[in-house]
């Protein structure tokens, strides 16, 4: 008797579907095969090519036309059937990047059941451990093998569908991901996984009648079609999710600023390396160490936000300063879990800040007393013989007092926290700062044109304004000098130019501002466009610069209308 | 059967049909290079390229040609003539190797593509045009081929796995960079023709066995001699071709140890012994004369073929000529069939 009957197999809807099954599966193993090396591609490659073995194996059973060589094919089918779980959790865990858990030793571990049951399914004539009994049946004209399962079926059932589940919980969790082909992905990796489980599932339960026919393998179409409208549809190839669990993670380790996560029970649990240097400590001591232990000053620390004071912590290189923000963290029903604590260096910026207060004194105070001190010897000159002499070293001293002002603003400008200082009416400030140049300079015409009554712009804005109306009548060898401040709403910016007769801005002058640096060999020739600059940046806008056609210039300076809305802004 | 070019890409059965396998190994830089005084081409523009399609017959053509589709028709002849010098019945075995020639061989050509573009830039610049489709045929035909032999029993389905495991030993960059115990067989001086002659004699000889389910016997054992031999020539012939730019690389084929010149004796030498050993079968019955006199024409035009090698510049054409043979024995079979 013939063991097997080439392309005799009846054609069935069973068959025709088995033959399917085959085509989409290795379609899709050779569509995963291309992958490489993407993330998944090969432990994909593993389970669509561990189901396609499973409907080989399958068909060639029905073909078989005795008992033994039925028996065989079952066997060896199982080959194919062990190899999906583990490559379906292999897949999971690489394609959702947690592949330090794909550690060759992993996998042996994890692999030791299946090999086990393959072996188990080989030598089953010598042990029942597998199948106790099997036998052929003729069931609709058609020769069936039925067979008694053993222990170890259960055993290598259960490992299955545990491993399926573990594979299933990250691949889960990118149902819920912001990025629709990660949805997408996930969606038709679950339906192609779920789809031959529930068939398998059905069918030990004994919910349909298949006359001892496994029809899990049948159900691998769906699978197929599924995993290969992920490859093809969903990109599953083309946006991998697999780096961003490690990102979160790196982040964390890597992020320049110290970081602390604290239980809820303050103890701590975790830290980064920067952390470690901070605080002065090794992971191996801090960690599950209470916080007060730890942490100087933890007490004090707020549950929420930002500590007020910088804290001070002692270092090799002295005290060092950092700014403490305290971050909740919180489950999915908002029951607190613990905190993050992150350790912000400022000491530079103390220590600049601290900088700028000497040199704002030392402008403030020490620079005009000695100017005052040489204008008054100066005037005791003016009535003598060097009268000229005396009056160009009163206008050089003023010079030098001016830029001593212009220096001090400069340093005010970036000592104060112009946040929190009160929004200005624009025309008010237009008014301002027109009064207080017109009243300096009276031989110049300094008016304020058109000006919204509704808008508001950073106070900072005061000392930019008077900066440039002062710029232009200083700069201005007009016979008559003029200068004209307006302010206009656009959308939810407030323009506002200031228009002159003057000298102009030097082509050397605005390309100098426009780098935004100086240099020994180029640079600007004073501080007055540079406070400018500064002070629009701070407000959040820009400024430009350009000639007038006849003579003079044009200063546009844009900067958010605050009186409207945030979201507005936003928008 | 196997068209070969240049920049390298022989077969498993080189240019007499079966599973190609790309000979990037001589030229790993993955850049197109000059060989023997060759010019480099640069692949046509897709605007270029979709001038091929003026109607829609002129499209169907090309595709028939760039797509290696022809190819898979030459394999199918080649089984069709094993089934006919074993009287065996008519099976699924024809499809499968068609399919299975179509869907290596496109995978070959599309894995190739840019270094095939300086030597072939208008089937190079078919390929990319065409890529994502073609991937999508390949993955489809070699699924339904598996499917197919399966229907064959586990015998056929093995034959058909054959060509991917050979492609995965021979070619693949795969298995040598998960171990550096393995060399890639293709690497290795003789073993690259050796393995291609056998795997694909092997898989033409033995599958539709397999389907008809009929033992081998001495006259199928005849048939893989023959194809064995056969394609074992026409593996070396692209080598001669190709024997400075090898010789430039490193690489040692026959051509670059023996020389063109001895080497076209030793091709001759064993289309003599094909010969001989046909001649052989046809005086002890094995085959039917008549048969063995259509392979012997064949085999006329393969030697004609094999004169030539070294001695024309119309390599493509020497190339596609020797592809032909199997067709040659075909068309000399009609008469007898009808």
């Amino acid at each position: 008797m013939a063991m097997y009957r080439p392309y005799m197999v009846p054609i069935t809807p069973l068959t025709v579907v088995l033959f399917a099954t085959i085509v989409i599966g290795v379609a899709a193993t050779l569509t995963a095969w291309r992958a490489r090396p993407e993330p998944g591609s090969l432990p994909l490659v593993a389970m669509l090519a561990g189901q396609s073995w499973w409907s080989t194996c399958l068909v060639l059973q029905v073909q078989a036309m005795t008992l033994q060589a039925k028996m065989l094919w079952v066997d060896v089918s199982w080959v194919g059937v062990v190899v999906i779980p583990v490559a379906w959790l292999a897949f999971a865990l690489q394609y959702t990047g947690r592949d330090e858990y794909l550690q060759c030793r992993y996998l042996v571990l994890v692999s030791l059941v299946p090999v086990l049951t393959i072996v188990l399914a080989l030598t089953g004539e010598y042990h029942d451990l597998f199948y106790r009994e099997s036998r052929l049946l003729v069931q609709n004209g058609s020769l069936r093998i039925h067979r008694t399962v053993g222990p170890w079926f259960w055993v290598i059932t259960g490992y299955t569908y545990l491993l399926g589940l573990f594979g299933g919980i990250p691949i889960l969790s990118l149902l819920s991901s912001d990025a629709r082909p990660f949805r997408g992905q996930s969606f038709a990796l679950l339906l192609g996984t779920l789809a031959p489980w529930m068939s398998n599932v059905f069918f030990l339960l004994g919910f349909y009648d298949t006359s001892g026919l496994d029809p899990t393998p049948v159900a691998f179409s769906v699978s197929g079609v599924a995993y290969l409208a992920a490859v093809t549809r969903f990109r599953l190839f083309g946006a991998s999710p697999s780096p961003t669990h490690r990102a979160r993670r790196l982040v964390f380790t890597k992020m320049h600023d110290g970081a602390v996560v604290v239980d809820r029970h303050d103890t701590v649990v975790d830290m980064n390396e920067p952390a470690t240097e901070v605080l002065g400590v090794s992971p191996s001591d801090a960690l599950g160490s209470p916080a007060t232990s730890v942490i100087p000053s933890y007490d004090a620390f707020p549950d929420e936000g930002a500590l007020s004071t910088p804290l001070s912590i002692d270092s090799d290189r002295g005290v060092d300063r950092y700014d403490v923000s305290v971050v909740p963290i919180d489950d999915v029903h908002d029951r607190p879990l613990g905190r993050v604590i992150s350790f912000h260096d400022v000491s530079d910026i103390l220590r600049e800040r601290q900088r700028l207060k000497v040199l704002n004194r030392v402008l403030r105070h020490n620079l005009r007393t000695e100017a005052n001190l040489i204008a008054g010897y100066a005037d005791l000159l003016a009535d003598g013989d060097e009268a000229h002499e005396s009056r160009l070293i009163k206008e050089r001293t003023q010079r030098i007092i001016d830029v001593g002002d212009k220096g001090r603003m400069v340093v005010e400008l970036f000592e104060r926290d112009w946040s929190e200082v009160e929004p200005r009416d624009v025309a008010t400030l237009l008014d301002s700062c027109v009064t207080d140049v017109a009243a300096e300079y009276p031989e110049a015409r300094v008016v304020v044109g058109d000006a919204p009554t509704d808008a508001s712009v950073s106070a900072v804005l005061k000392p930019v304004v008077l900066n440039l109306v002062e710029n232009s009548v200083e700069h201005n060898s007009a016979d008559a000098p003029w200068v004209e401040v307006s302010a206009r709403v656009v959308e939810d910016t407030v323009e506002i130019r200031v228009v002159d007769n003057g000298d102009g801005i030097g082509d050397y002058e605005r390309r100098v501002l426009s780098q935004g640096e100086e240099s020994p060999l180029e640079h600007g020739s004073g501080l007055g466009l540079w406070l400018v600059t500064w002070g629009v940046d701070i407000a959040d806008g820009s400024v430009t610069f350009e000639n007038r056609q006849s003579c003079g210039s044009i200063a546009t300076v844009r900067v958010p209308n605050v009186s409207v809305p945030a979201e507005t802004h936003a928008r | 059967m196997f068209e070969c070019n240049k920049t390298r890409c022989v077969t498993i059965g080189g240019c007499h049909g079966g599973i190609p396998v790309p000979r990037r190994g001589k030229y790993m830089s993955g850049e197109a290079k000059e060989v023997a005084g060759g010019v480099s081409n640069p692949a046509p523009s897709q605007t270029e390229s979709t001038q091929w399609f003026t109607n829609p017959a002129e499209g169907v053509i090309t595709a028939f040609r760039y797509s290696s589709a022809y190819l898979a028709v030459i394999a199918m002849v080649q089984v069709l003539l094993v089934t006919a010098a074993l009287s065996l019945e008519t099976t699924l075995a024809p499809a499968v190797v068609g399919l299975v020639t179509f869907a290596v061989y496109v995978g070959d050509r599309i894995a190739d593509a840019d270094t095939d573009a300086a030597t072939n830039p208008e089937r190079t610049a078919f390929i990319k045009r065409y890529e994502r489709v073609l991937q999508h045929a390949v993955s489809l035909s070699y699924g339904l081929a598996i499917a197919l032999a399966v229907l064959g029993g586990p015998v056929a389905l093995a034959i058909t796995l054959l060509p991917g495991v050979f492609w995965i030993l021979y070619a693949s960059e795969w298995l040598p960079s998960v171990t550096s115990h393995f060399r890639r067989l293709k690497d290795v001086l003789l073993v690259n023709s050796f393995v291609v002659a056998f795997a694909w004699a092997l898989t033409l000889t033995v599958l539709p066995l397999a389907f008809a389910d009929a033992p081998f016997t001495p006259a199928a054992a005849v048939m893989f001699v023959y194809f064995f031999l056969g394609i074992f020539v026409n593996v070396e012939i692209p080598n001669v071709r190709d024997a400075a730019g090898d010789s430039e690389i490193g690489v040692e084929t026959l051509p670059v140890v023996l020389g063109v010149h001895r080497t076209r004796h030793v091709l001759l030498g064993v289309d003599a012994l094909t010969a001989s050993v046909l001649v052989a079968a046809a005086v002890t019955g094995v085959l039917d004369a008549m048969f063995v006199g259509a392979l012997l024409l064949g085999l006329a035009f393969s030697l004609t073929v094999t004169s030539l090698v070294g001695r024309t510049s119309k390599e493509e054409l020497l190339t596609t000529a020797a592809e032909s043979e199997y067709v040659v024995v075909a068309l000399a079979l009609v008469p007898f069939a009808l």
